[in-house]
């Protein structure tokens, strides 16, 4: 049953993978620490019930959750990101923190604080592979979260639009004076981070059928657990620590018990960090980024 | 009617006044070189050209265009480039990626791919290293990619600040051959060097900066003679009256 547990702690790992690139692009690109994503994240999970609750279809549902996410995420950018320019870095943290628990009782109000059913997509179709069992929803949630990142970091090395965004994450003075449009790149930027965290809510929320208003806060501290174990501000360190936290835990669970959990994660964060200070991939500062 | 046109151009940092009234003309495939000692504002010029310095006072016309409210890509965009102090490469993306970066306003990519590959028979050191982090070049070679690179957002006038600080002299020989050949092509230059001598060689018209105001301008020959010229540079002189 290990290959059972090694295929679900993959799917948890890469939920925590989506976040944590969500992480890693808001700061390896704009050096902010973005404390609402955990918040976008509770969003693509919630909203999605609640519009489903409404009868909508399910695609329509997911969009619609998608759409509002990025759209208060804009309004992040607008009202913690770019006081930052003016004032102390630590401002636009302290405000994104804000907007965080104003998501949380937002919806709080709307649906009550008590976890929620979300309704079963695939009910009960899975493939058995020798032994295997894996749900469809599963074997859709990986592959869409695997294939988005690869298309990411395609994106990011191939297109002029991710050269670009490089340029701004090494030097965004630089990056003035080759005529990148940083006032554009920005809001898109916290749009891509956006529909990242809201798209691992809905694929957590499709997955273990259960949302609630507070379902960002475990799974964002342990994506920044994930983004600093595989290296800051690298795409692909992200996914390795997401990958790692999910095994980790999922293996940690079944093979000890869920209490141990959190020890498990951390633990892992500690010995890594006193280990390899810089992460698994991560590199001296000022060199590759993303 | 001049390719470039500054006219009264004022800059201020806060309080520090850089640049009061500075007016300067590029003409169409001509070399410009402004002179002048540390601190006197070339960069500053250079800057506020491509629009990376608000503008406090003045006006900057290229090609008949108002160009002074603009952002710096809508510059870039009208054909002004600059190569900037230091050469600013980015060292975390390739040599071919740093080429790259300089069109990524383009879309015609097979002739942005034909550009590259002469630069790269041009430079064949760029060439070996096009896949390798631009960290790996050495200070000669970094400022012939800056160069390459701001060449291949196809500019009309590019704006050159201090390319040979640092060069061996090798270096600073395979520049100024780079520059005419560039301005053989076509290409209008405004060079700010600290290489008077080779500065004014290559220049067709010079202008020297002190303290943010221009205190000579004229012919590089006459210029060269001129001792008001060393004192400028070394910055002791008292502003020239015009
Ligand atoms: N970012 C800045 N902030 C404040 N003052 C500046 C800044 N950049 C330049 N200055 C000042 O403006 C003046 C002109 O500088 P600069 O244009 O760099 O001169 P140059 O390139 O001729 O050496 C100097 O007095 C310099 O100290
Ligand atoms: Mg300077």
């Amino acid at each position: 049953m290990l290959s059972q547990q090694i295929i679900n702690g993959l799917m948890l790992g890469a939920i925590y993978m989506l976040v944590a690139v969500a992480f890693t692009l808001a700061i390896g690109v704009l050096n902010f620490l973005n404390f609402s994503l955990p918040g976008l994240f509770m969003l693509g999970g919630m909203l999605a019930f609640g519009f489903l609750k409404l009868g909508w279809p399910f695609f329509l549902a997911a969009g619609g959750a998608l759409f509002v996410a990025a759209l208060v995420s804009l309004l992040v950018e607008r009202l913690a990101y770019r006081r930052m320019r003016e004032g102390d870095a630590e401002v636009p943290l302290v405000s994104s923190l804000g907007f965080l628990v104003l998501l949380e009782n937002l919806v709080l109000i709307r649906y009550g604080s008590d976890q929620q059913a979300f309704p079963a997509l695939f009910a009960d179709m899975n493939v058995r592979v020798g032994g295997l069992v894996i749900g469809i929803a599963q074997m859709v949630s990986l592959a869409i979260s695997l294939g988005l990142v690869a298309w990411l970091s395609w994106f990011l090395r191939a297109t002029n639009a991710g050269r670009r965004i490089r340029t701004v994450a090494e030097n965004r003075e630089t990056a003035l004076l080759m005529g990148i449009n940083i006032e554009r790149l920005v809001p898109q930027l916290f749009v891509g981070s956006a529909l990242l965290a809201a798209l691992a809510g809905l694929l957590f929320a499709v997955n273990y059928q259960q949302v609630s208003p507070f379902m960002g806060e475990g799974i964002g501290f342990k994506a920044v657990a994930a983004m600093i174990i595989g290296g800051m501000g690298s795409i692909w360190g992200a996914v390795i620590g997401g990958l790692l936290i999910g095994l980790a835990e999922v293996l940690s669970i079944s093979l000890i018990g869920a209490d141990v959990v959190n020890i498990t994660v951390y633990g892992l964060l500690l010995v890594i960090l006193i280990v390899r200070p810089q992460g698994l991939i991560g590199r001296p500062p000022a060199r590759e980024k993303l | 009617m001049a390719l470039l046109d500054v006219s009264a151009l004022q800059v201020q940092y806060g309080r520090v006044t850089a640049l009061s009234g500075v007016d300067l003309r590029v003409g169409e495939g001509e070399v410009v070189t402004v002179l002048g000692a540390n601190g006197a504002g070339k960069s500053t010029l250079l800057r506020a050209i491509l629009g990376a310095v608000p503008v406090r006072a003045g006006g900057i016309t290229f090609d008949g265009v108002d160009l002074t409210r603009q952002p710096p890509h809508a510059r870039i965009k009208a054909g002004v480039v600059l190569v900037p102090e230091g050469r600013r490469i980015l060292i975390s993306l390739s040599v071919e990626e740093n080429l790259l970066l300089g069109a990524h306003m383009r879309t015609d990519s097979r002739a942005i791919r034909a550009e590259i590959d002469a630069i790269y028979q041009r430079f064949p050191n760029l060439g070996e290293r096009r896949h390798m982090l631009a960290s790996c070049l050495s200070g000669g070679e970094q400022q012939m990619l800056a160069i390459g690179r701001a060449m291949l957002a196809k500019p009309r006038l590019m704006m050159l600040d201090e390319p040979s600080l640092g060069l061996s002299p090798l270096f600073v020989s395979k520049l100024f051959d780079l520059i005419r050949e560039l301005n053989r092509g076509g290409l209008s230059v405004l060079l700010v060097e600290q290489n008077t001598g080779k500065a004014l060689g290559v220049a067709h018209h010079a202008t020297v900066l002190e303290l943010g105001r221009v205190v000579m301008a004229g012919d590089p020959k006459a210029l060269a003679a001129d001792p008001r010229l060393q004192e400028a540079y070394l910055g002791e002189g008292t502003p020239a009256h015009h």
